[in-house]
């Protein structure tokens, strides 16, 4: 009935994008570092973009991930936004004042046009 | 003269009542079980998301800290109906004098852990706090309870109630 947390890793024009399925919980640790290791290594990429619509469970460790996460992209000064939440996990991310350093998309899909900006 | 008398608040109804054992992600087990058995209770779906993050948040904590992650010692669930309340009642066996009384918990700081001045966990309790109606705890010498509240009808200024 658990399945636990897989990543997917690509680039785009000015950002990585780490799209993650599963549960993020304290079994997640692993899959997320390399995963954000694998997005950004080699690159000068300014935003790393979480997609959790595949997402089915955050927990609290899954949480404190996420903040680690935050806090050596934020080192690294790299902006961290993210997309996909429920409605749920979006108030988990207001209370815990996450969204106040993440910035928050409905989907990847708005997340990628609104950092790519308008095709020329 | 007549008078109006309030809605008696109920006897209390035994909905559930299940163990699980002591072992990392067996919070799950509780959170679907307990999704289970209200999901006809009048809890609106936003409402339910919330009480199964607290139910999983207790449920760790009574996995780690109150057992410590011993598979032979269960964590019990019972779920309980009191007029428009539900109530899930999540107990361990660490209620002994040695036990960290859950005020002292230190409050999570984004800012704080951001900049490493405070572990980046630490959020279970805050998360319990603010995912439910009423949240106590109560410990008899050695069974620690964290009793969780939510009524079926949103207090007044609720928000996200309806959003799942």
């Amino acid at each position: 009935m658990t399945s636990r947390c897989e990543a997917t890793t690509r680039t785009m024009p000015g950002a990585a994008v780490i799209e993650l399925s599963g549960e993020v919980d304290g079994t997640a640790a692993d899959v997320l570092t390399a995963a954000y290791q694998d997005a950004v290594s080699g690159t000068d990429l300014g935003v790393v973009v979480l997609d959790f619509a595949s997402v089915v469970y955050i927990n609290s460790t899954g949480i404190a991930l996420i903040v680690s996460i935050l806090a050596r992209a934020r080192a690294e000064r790299r902006k961290v936004v993210a997309s996909g939440l429920s409605a749920h996990y979006r108030e988990i991310f207001d209370i815990t004042r996450l969204s106040d350093f993440i910035e928050l998309f409905p989907d990847l899909d708005h997340a990628v046009s609104q950092l790519t900006g308008p095709a020329a | 003269m007549t008078s109006i008398a309030q809605p008696a608040p109920g006897r209390p109804r035994r909905l559930d009542a299940f163990a699980v054992a002591s072992e990392p992600g067996n919070e799950r087990l509780a959170i679907t079980r307990v999704a289970a058995i209200l999901s006809s209770a009048g809890l609106s779906a936003g409402r339910l998301e919330r009480l199964k993050t607290a139910v999983a948040e207790a449920t760790m904590n009574a996995i780690e800290h109150g057992n410590g992650n011993h598979a032979e010692i269960p964590v019990d669930v019972e779920v309980i109906a009191r007029g428009d309340e539900i109530t899930v009642a999540i107990s361990d066996q660490g209620g002994g004098p040695e036990a960290e009384p859950e005020a002292d918990a230190e409050q999570p700081d984004l800012a704080k852990k951001l900049d490493g001045l405070q572990s980046p966990r630490g959020w279970g309790l805050f998360l319990i706090r603010n995912m439910v109606d009423a949240m106590e705890v109560t410990t008899d010498g050695q069974r620690h309870t964290v009793w969780l509240t939510m009524r079926t009808t949103a207090p007044e200024g609720a928000e996200h109630d309806e959003q799942v």
